[in-house]
């Protein structure tokens, strides 16, 4: 049998034309030359791995029903068909025969390793049952979710305001925290969206050509924009494979970078590059108080004093002033400024993780990169850097809960007032201090055991019952925070659930929408299905329905006011299914999509069931000009230019016309943050430098001190969710540190010798990696290796090493691992073809928590002493004290500045915070 | 229609997903790999980079695999694409020394051949290969040669590329833009002890590493399926093959020349045995040895496997014919004596001792192998061997001429860099001139020439038995190192 070719001659096409997708040929692989058909059902959805959500299309056999590959789905805007090697390893996960199929409940004591499987309707009544205590006893505040990877978008808001409480805990504050609030003082929006493609010139302060938010989509416009001549130029103290794919490497020195965009911010000053109208034009110029005491009293600030203040404020960073910081020569950092002024306009940036997540002030490093953007007039251009919240779609619902009305000091403790995210990775922390108490904790694909620092204390809270009265740990996989809770709950992978993604990876608008590719195939056939577990393998659950029927048991007579938000719009006081949630939205929330799915005959759930993603609108930019209507009794203030209509703030005049201008008090760029002065960091509120807890000044030579840069990426994995797919462990399985030639032949370390890593609470051993491609003085040790397990059958065996945590007669604790990677027998042959045996080094457990106290964030780069291994040091041991732990905690809250602030406010009322309470909550 | 890939190093990332979507696509097991990426640094800090070459088939117009296949199991098909069928190999492994790239590897699950067939189940229906389909930043282009509106052809006419190797006269249809040459030559930075985040699959080659900071050095990569997929049955089986053929042509050869003497039962029975043996190993060495007839019964005509296999039961069955004229039944002192039976199956013997320097000459990935003094040497070889158990006394000449083209195999002119680093292999340690040419050579040489410096030695005596095993020993070790050497040399 053959198969016609899709089009005459020898073209080739990328992809199967959507409209066979419902029965598509193709021949089978295995079996080539000889050509056996194959039918498949194409089911688009979303890979899970990263956060960049890149459309997959799932190839689902007819005749097994069983998926067999992912490959790419064209229609996605931002993937375009296109993937990362993590895309098609979703196969490998959903296939994986360590994988959890059902739910489970501990037997023994928590983390004692014993589990007995348990039915989803045991799972419910015992969990809801809890809640709904909590609930009625007011104990509002002992509920709380905390997600890893966020996934349903808004959904879990909506849950948690409907349950009326302040639970909603995440992982941002060891992740991207720190820039969120640099770029929120800035424009009110937390995130930047580089239109990479259209740029002409890209810094980076991050790795997008291999990791990192949205890697993929972030690649292909990258490239497109170097394609059509942009230059790129990339900060990293380590070479990575973005670094050097750049026009230009600077190997900054880890906590420098903020140093070298001021530098590079004074040259644009000084050499007339920077756009001076665009400044005086969209900053609050007017707010910077006039330089020494009583200057300028009583006259109105002029452009030209403000400009003469900010030059003298900035005088100290001169291009050899950062090249003593960065170890960049200044030549350099004024040629790359040259660049990015001639790019006026069209200066794409972005920083997201990287400088801003590993340093005390890692916030600053964005303030200063968006004062390059405002200095070229590229903030929200065709080319530049545009607020995410242009490019990102949200949906909005039939009803929404209000706002709760708690604030829990958990989540945001007083002495982080400015926390842009929940003070998390603290949460043990803070519990051990008395601060409270959790009844039910949820953990949701986030394994803060392993990923957050000080993964010590948190197993002890973890396994303190009067601390967390019960863990459920959801998850598709093993991981080892899931070793310590009292149920684990299998959720679906990438395509075994439902929700809807989008992200700000393109100058453009778009929604997708994620579907349990089963129940996707077997309903076109015709089937029903009440739940999606009845279609995945084994029980697998999605969180749609868990949350659904889990709140239907908390409030079963709808008596707590809860039971509503969980009825369907279109058959009010039945129990809402998927179907009906996505419907509503599909139908009503997202602009022109009925409009497109009539065209095609379709209903607006079943086109994006069919085609899995809709283009919303593409080239949004210059929003910030968009005229407001204003009534007649709307007030200007004449300063400012701030326009009041009805008590709220609509808008700003720019010019004798009243625009939307950005979410910041001023409605425009906030050069000057009031907030921060208000706050009680007046020497903060310009975008500046703060020496980081690990700059060259901070580093004794004589100890032998180094800085360790521990958050680096590879394109293979994510995090530890990635663990489970063999052909991505099989391409990266260890995590040597990366030392430079010199630093490792003064410390006599030879490529490969073990090398013991001291931080201030204990150390680990690892394997040296010898390399020119760090900056000497720096150490980097790479994310997602070193997983383990503490029982068997508790993690998945392509990516954990068994291990044993012992006391040591000093007090500290020590894991070893009691072996190695090996090949194991399964249903699936590979298994026992692993090659491998080395599972890395788990680092983040030797690093005690660093909360920088104005961000909240959690700054990642280590101060070490770094030496050959110790007599009697075993590769991948590690060493911890609990107690210098705790020490180190308290010494970095004494940095802060606790509220009240101004008003007797728990935070300012225009920042937003994640799922934000009731208004009044926010006063103390 | 003539397929090709097209690689744009600038615009390569080195993620992997290339790599991952083929081993999706055909679930190709741990271990082995159709495509990768090899990742190479250099240069010194702060003026470091890291370059990315993705790695596959170059579905090479004269590809040297097609040509090597004795059953037909690779093939080109119409479409300019080098295809396989597992139905047809027998796990020979002769298609990974032609392929001068690494490219082919035997899959543990199936036990034959695979590598990269350009997704030939998708391109017939006019689909991309899932490599290029996944690829971020559209790095790789899959496209008609023959058609001058494919995107492929359009960026040949207006960048310039490369390709590996292209003084192997193979043809490869992978090319490359801005490809880096450390990273196209495949010595310049051999496989070392460890990767950036992987273990190393295999221990590093015999290749020295450069140990000097910023020189070009591998990064990332994956097993060297090419590297010794020949090992000792094929050494072994290239000495008890000389044997076979030697232990016949000395006194067939005395017998042709001299009327007076006569081919006995035992040198063909040791020359059967040896057959016999010679057979095994290379059955042994099969992945599929249950297929060992097919080189026979789906013979590739090209292939001086095929060639060969048919030499060689020529051999046998005329060893075997000789056998029964002497013993048993059939016996026949005429027939036995016939000269030009004789001939014949001296002729046989030869093409039996020779046929494996043109197999070699087909193995284009082993650059030490493509000598023109091969085929006389093995002849030589067989002859020593053939002496060795038959009439020690001419290895006096024998060892001698066999020493002197080893020498001039080893320290001859070498018109490749790679032909050059095997010699180099081959020279270095004791193994070549105190073994091979010290204990292999010399020192039966000299036990010779006690053994008939004798007054009245009528024949060698215990000396010229312990030369002979001596001998022996050599052209044992020779074989192994002849053949293990450019094997160490790294093709990808």
């Amino acid at each position: 049998m053959t198969i016609e070719r899709l089009s005459p001659g020898s073209g080739l096409q990328p992809y199967a034309p959507p409209e066979r997708w419902d029965d598509y040929v193709e021949y089978d692989p295995k079996q080539w030359p000889k050509r056996v058909e194959k039918r498949y059902s194409l089911v688009p959805t979303i890979c899970f791995n990263c956060e960049a959500a890149c459309g997959l299309l799932a190839f689902v056999d007819q005749e097994t029903m069983e998926v067999r590959k992912f490959e790419g789905n064209p229609l996605h805007p931002a993937s375009r068909g296109r993937n990362c090697a993590k895309g098609p390893a979703t196969i490998n996960q959903i296939q994986d025969p360590e994988r959890i199929l059902y739910p489970l409940k501990r037997a023994g004591k928590r983390g004692e390793g014993k589990w007995k499987r348990v039915t989803w309707d045991e799972v419910l009544d015992e969990i809801g049952g809890r809640i709904r205590k909590a609930l009625l006893e007011g104990r509002r505040n002992e509920v709380m979710y905390h997600v890893g990877r966020p996934g349903h978008e808004r959904t879990m808001d909506r849950v948690l305001k409907a349950w009326g409480i302040d639970g909603h805990n995440s992982h941002t504050n060891v992740c991207s925290g720190a820039a969120r609030l640099g770029y929120a003082l800035w424009s009110g929006y937390d995130r930047p969206s580089p239109d990479h493609a259209n740029a002409r010139f890209i810094l980076l302060l991050s790795a997008h050509l291999e990791a990192g938010h949205y890697f993929n989509p972030h690649a292909q416009r990258i490239l497109e924009g170097k394609q059509r001549g942009a230059k790129l130029a990339v900060f990293d103290p380590r070479l990575s494979n973005t670094a050097s794919m750049a026009d230009y490497w600077l190997p900054t020195y880890p906590g420098s970078e903020a140093a070298v965009l001021l530098a590079m911010a004074n040259v644009l000053l000084d050499e007339g590059l920077a756009d001076l109208d665009y400044v005086e034009r969209w900053t609050n110029w007017r707010e910077l108080p006039p330089e020494g005491e009583g200057a300028g009293g009583g006259t109105e600030p002029t452009f030209a004093s403000f400009l003469a203040a900010l030059r003298a404020r900035y005088a100290r960073y001169t291009p050899a002033f950062a090249e003593a910081e960065s170890g960049v020569p200044a030549a350099r950092i004024v040629e790359v400024a040259r660049q990015i002024g001639a790019a006026r306009g069209a200066f794409a940036a972005h920083v997201w993780r990287g400088a801003a997540s590993g340093n005390l002030g890692g916030w600053q490093v964005a303030r200063a990169l968006q004062l390059l953007s405002v200095l070229t007039a590229s903030v929200g251009t065709q080319g530049g850097t545009s607020p995410h919240a242009w490019n990102k779609y949200k949906p909005t619902f039939w009803e929404e809960p209000p706002g709760q009305k708690e604030w829990n000091e958990l989540l945001f403790p007083r002495e982080w007032p400015l926390s842009h995210y929940e003070m998390s990775f603290l949460l043990p922390h803070l519990l051990k201090e008395g601060r409270g108490k959790l009844d039910t904790y949820f953990t949701r694909v986030y394994n803060p055991v392993w990923t957050n620092p000080d993964g010590m204390t948190w197993m002890e809270v973890l396994s303190d019952e009067a601390l967390v009265g019960l863990h459920a740990a959801l998850t598709p996989t093993w991981n080892e925070t899931a070793a310590f809770a009292d149920f684990v709950l299998p959720m679906g992978h990438a395509g075994e659930r439902h929700d809807i993604q989008s992200q700000e990876t393109q100058s453009g608008r778009w929604v997708s929408f994620r579907q349990p590719v089963l129940r996707a195939a077997r309903e076109r056939r015709g089937e029903t299905f009440r739940h999606t577990w009845e279609a995945n393998p084994g029980e697998v659950w999605e969180e749609d329905e868990l949350w659904i029927e889990l709140s239907w048991r908390i409030d079963p007579d709808g008596s707590m006011g809860i039971r509503r938000w969980f009825e369907s719009p279109y058959a009010p006081g039945e129990k809402l299914t998927v179907h009906d949630y996505y419907r509503w939205i599909f139908e009503n929330s997202v602009p022109g999509l009925p409009e497109a799915a009539a065209k095609e005959g379709l209903a607006p759930l079943d086109y994006m069931r069919r085609y899995g993603a809709f283009l919303i609108e593409s080239g949004a930019y210059g929003l910030q000009h968009k005229a407001v209507p204003v009534s007649g009794s709307a007030e200007r203030d004449p300063a400012s230019g701030v326009v009041r209509d009805g008590g709220k703030v609509v808008g700003v005049e720019i010019e004798g016309e009243v625009v939307a201008g950005f979410p910041t008090p001023s409605r425009k760029l906030e050069i000057y943050s009031r907030t921060l002065s208000d706050w009680g960091w007046e020497g903060e509120a310009l975008p500046g430098y703060i020496r980081s807890h690990v700059a060259r000044s901070e580093m004794d030579a004589e100890k032998g001190e180094m800085v360790l840069v521990p958050t680096f990426r590879l394109p293979t994995l994510i995090h530890t969710r990635s663990g489970n797919a063999k052909y991505l462990n099989e391409i990266s399985h260890r995590n040597p540190v990366w030392i430079h030639t010199r630093d490792a032949e003064r410390l006599g370390i030879a490529s490969g010798a073990l090398v013991r890593i001291s931080t201030e609470i204990g150390y680990f051993v690892n394997d040296a990696w010898v390399t020119e491609s760090i900056a000497p003085g720096v150490v980097a040790c790479s994310h997602h290796l070193g997983r383990w397990r503490l029982h068997e059958g508790e993690g998945s065996r392509w990516s954990t090493v068994p291990v044993r945590f012992d006391r040591q007669a000093d007090g500290s604790m020590l894991l070893r691992q009691l072996g190695t990677i090996e090949p194991f027998e399964s249903a699936d042959p590979d298994s026992s073809r692993i090659w491998w045996s080395d599972g890395g080094v788990h680092q983040n457990l030797a690093f005690p928590v660093h909360p920088d106290p104005i961000s909240g964030m959690h700054c990642w780069h280590q101060k070490v002493v770094v030496g050959p291994a110790e007599a009697g040091d075993r590769y991948g041991d590690v060493s911890v004290d609990p107690a210098k732990s705790m020490a180190v905690y308290r010494s970095w809250k004494e940095k802060t500045r606790p509220a009240p602030g101004p008003g007797g406010l728990r935070r300012p009322l225009w920042l937003d915070r994640p799922l934000r309470p009731a208004d009044e909550m926010f006063k103390i | 229609m003539n397929y090709g890939f097209l690689i744009d190093n600038t615009r390569c990332i080195g993620c992997h997903a290339c790599s991952v979507a083929c081993k999706v696509e055909h679930e190709v097991p741990l271990g082995v790999a159709r495509t990768w990426v090899k990742y190479i640094e250099k240069g010194a800090f702060p003026d470091t980079r890291r370059t990315f070459t993705v790695t596959r088939c170059n579905h090479c117009s004269d590809a040297p695999c097609v040509e090597i296949c004795p059953t037909s199991a690779l093939y080109k098909r119409h479409d300019g694409i080098v295809d396989f069928d597992p139905g047809r190999c027998i796990g020979c492994k002769a298609c990974m020394q032609g392929c001068p790239y690494d490219a082919i590897y035997i899959d543990p699950q199936t036990e034959t051949a695979a590598k990269c067939n350009f997704c030939a189940h998708k391109v017939e229906v006019g689909l991309t290969p899932p490599c290029v389909t996944v690829c971020p930043t559209q790095a790789i282009v899959a496209g008609d040669l023959d058609d001058p509106a494919s995107s492929l052809v359009q960026i040949l006419g207006r960048k310039p590329v490369q390709v590996r190797k292209p003084e192997k006269g193979t043809g490869p249809k992978v090319f490359y833009v801005e490809a880096d040459a450390a990273s196209l030559v495949p010595a310049a930075a051999p496989p070392p002890s460890d990767y950036m985040w992987a273990q190393a699959p295999q221990p590093p080659s015999a290749l020295p590493l450069t140990e000097e900071a910023g020189a070009p050095r591998r990064t990332w990569g994956v097993k060297e399926q090419h590297r010794n997929s020949w090992g000792w049955k094929v050494s072994a089986y290239l000495w008890t093959k000389s044997i076979a053929a030697g232990a016949f042509l000395i006194p067939a050869l005395g017998a042709i020349l001299d009327p007076e003497r006569s081919v006995g039962a035992g040198p063909v029975l040791l020359a059967l045995f040896f057959l016999a043996l010679t057979s095994g190993l290379l059955i042994g060495d099969l992945r599929q040895p249950r297929r060992f007839l097919w080189t026979l019964t789906k013979p590739q005509w090209r292939s001086w496997l095929t060639r060969g296999s048919y030499v060689l039961a020529g051999y046998g069955g005329l060893l075997t014919l000789q056998l029964a004229l002497r013993l048993g039944p059939l016996r026949s002192e005429a027939l036995a004596g016939h000269r030009g039976l004789l001939a014949l199956t001296a002729l046989f013997a030869t093409g039996a001792a020779v046929y494996t320097a043109f197999l070699f000459g087909q193995a284009k990935g082993r650059d030490l192998w493509q000598s023109s003094l091969l085929a006389p040497h093995l002849v030589l070889q067989a002859l020593a061997a053939g002496a060795a158990l038959t009439s020690p006394r001419a290895l006096l000449w024998l060892l001698p001429v066999d020493a002197l083209l080893i020498a001039a195999e080893v320290w001859g002119r070498h018109p490749t860099e790679d032909g050059r680093r095997a010699a180099k292999l081959v020279k270095s340690g004791p193994w070549l001139l105190q073994g091979v040419l010290g204990l292999g050579h010399l020192v039966p040489f000299l036990l010779l020439l006690l053994a008939f410096r004798a007054p009245g030695a009528a024949g060698a005596g215990g000396f010229g038995v312990l030369a002979s095993a001596f001998a022996l020993g050599g052209l044992l070790l020779w074989e192994h190192l002849f053949v293990w050497a450019p094997q160490q040399v790294p093709n990808a």
